[in-house]
């Protein structure tokens, strides 16, 4: 087995970036980290800086105001990088779907990996999110 | 001479010190990850032993990014310094006897340089980066060298004045030929080092140089791909590094019941580092991060004092 795929499953470092959303999904995000979820289990661990980690966890609508810094700190990750859009609002821009300075989705933006639904996802779904993104790795890629 | 460099790469070498210092980040995320009732890594390898394994090759494998602003020459060599360093440094500790790989008179306070140097390299790092949140990562960094930097070698002359030598190897001996370990003679001293190198260690109270909540990362902002993983590989050599002094200097290194049978002296050094680390991680579970003003005016107005104290009181009984 590939011993650079093998390293690459098992530590998915995370950092987040919340693109202008309630604070729900956020919530959410850092519940996974508590004791009852845990997602150092799977080596993940949560990182300030754009630059040490692989994943991002990209919370909230995505906004004409928030896009060029969403696209600056998405370019400052080093390769190979990956997104987990976390929430309806990342996902389609939820319940501002129509709205004028609301960008449909962050895919409109950048590259997304795993859309994990919800309002908020609750911490399972986000686990089974990156576990999502873990397969996905181990197929191929 | 084929035997030196043998010893110098694998077995009180390189691959020995690189698979201990693995060894000992599992075993201080594990605990921690207990004490704060979680579970820690568990899917790689066995209960996550191979976990530091798998960061490490990861990060080598990833891209290296090098942003134009940095001073690229410092940039690109404080990771390697720091890790060349740290195991420089981790050759004078003695691990599989009495004596140490490297051992002359004085190498206490050639210990103490190396050290200090490992905390002014994080202060380039920091620097050389240009970015704000590893400036003041990095300034932070070099104030706090300002603070533990003088109780911290206090507490080392206790042991030395006990043995009566600056080499650590003379000091493990004594402890070895008297039975008598520094820490009976040095409780304040011992506290004082663990506090202090808890600080040299960047760990929870002290880690204001990377205190995630305000500085992002603090001066390890930019480094990414090969250059974080060496730095926090360094890291991992300097936890092996703090609790191989503590060991040696307080709690006799490698002495114990039949401590001169090959084997026998690095399974008690083991057992007593492994102590060490996990006081290091219960304080680190234990304690919330200081301020920068408390933790300097903190060292100088408690640690130096009680360290005078500690001297003064060894005087007075070894008369």
């Amino acid at each position: 087995m590939d011993i650079i795929k093998w390293a690459r499953i098992k530590s998915p470092w995370v950092f987040h970036f919340n693109a202008g959303g309630c604070n729900g999904c956020d919530i959410e995000v850092l519940a996974s980290l508590i004791p009852r979820y845990d997602i150092e289990r799977f080596g993940m661990i949560l990182r300030g800086s754009p630059r040490h980690a692989d994943v991002m966890l990209l919370t909230g609508t995505v906004t004409r105001q928030i896009k060029d810094r969403l696209i600056r700190i998405y370019e400052q990750m080093a390769e190979p990088k990956f997104v987990m859009a976390i929430g309806s609002c990342a996902m389609s821009g939820g319940v501002f779907q129509n709205c004028y300075s609301v960008y449909e989705g962050a895919d409109k933006v950048i590259p997304v990996d795993v859309y994990v639904p919800g309002c908020p996802p609750r911490p399972q779904a986000i686990i089974d999110g990156a576990v999502k993104l873990l397969q996905k790795l181990a197929a191929g890629k | 001479m084929i035997i030196e460099i043998l010893k110098l790469l694998i077995i009180p070498g390189i691959f020995f010190l690189f698979t201990l210092a693995l060894f000992y980040q599992w075993l201080d995320r594990r605990f921690l990850a207990r004490l704060q009732n979680r579970r820690g890594p568990m899917h790689t390898g066995s209960h996550g032993t191979l976990q530091p394994l798998a960061d490490f090759i990861k990060l080598l494998a990833k891209e290296d990014i090098e942003p134009e602003a940095v001073d690229k020459p410092v940039f690109r060599g404080v990771p390697i310094l720091l890790s060349t360093i740290s195991i420089t440094a981790l050759f004078f500790i003695p691990i599989w006897g009495v004596k140490a790989f490297v051992h002359f008179e004085g190498d206490l306070i050639f210990m103490t340089f190396l050290m200090t140097l490992i905390a002014i390299l994080a202060f380039l790092g920091g620097w050389s980066s240009t970015n704000r949140f590893s400036t003041i990562g990095g300034l932070r960094a070099a104030m706090q060298t300002l603070g533990y930097e003088v109780p911290l070698s206090l507490a080392f002359i206790g042991p030395a004045i006990v043995a009566k030598s600056l080499s650590i190897s003379k000091i493990v001996e004594w402890q070895a030929s008297t039975g008598i370990w520094a820490i009976i003679l040095n409780p304040l001293g011992f506290g004082i080092a663990i506090i202090a190198l808890l600080a040299e260690l960047e760990k929870v109270p002290f880690d204001l140089p990377e205190a995630e909540t305000e500085l992002v990362a603090g001066w390890q902002t930019e480094f990414s791909g090969r250059k974080l993983a060496l730095l926090r590989f360094a890291f991992d050599l300097e936890l092996v590094l703090a609790a191989g002094l503590i060991t040696s200097l307080f709690l006799g290194g490698p002495a114990g019941p039949f401590y001169n049978i090959p084997w026998v002296g690095v399974i008690w050094f083991f057992i007593k580092t492994t102590i060490v680390v996990l006081i290091l991680s219960n304080l680190r579970g234990l304690f919330a991060r200081f301020r920068i003003d408390q933790m300097v005016s903190g060292c100088w107005k408690y640690l130096v004092p009680l360290a005078i104290i500690q001297i003064i009181f060894l005087q007075l009984v070894l008369g």
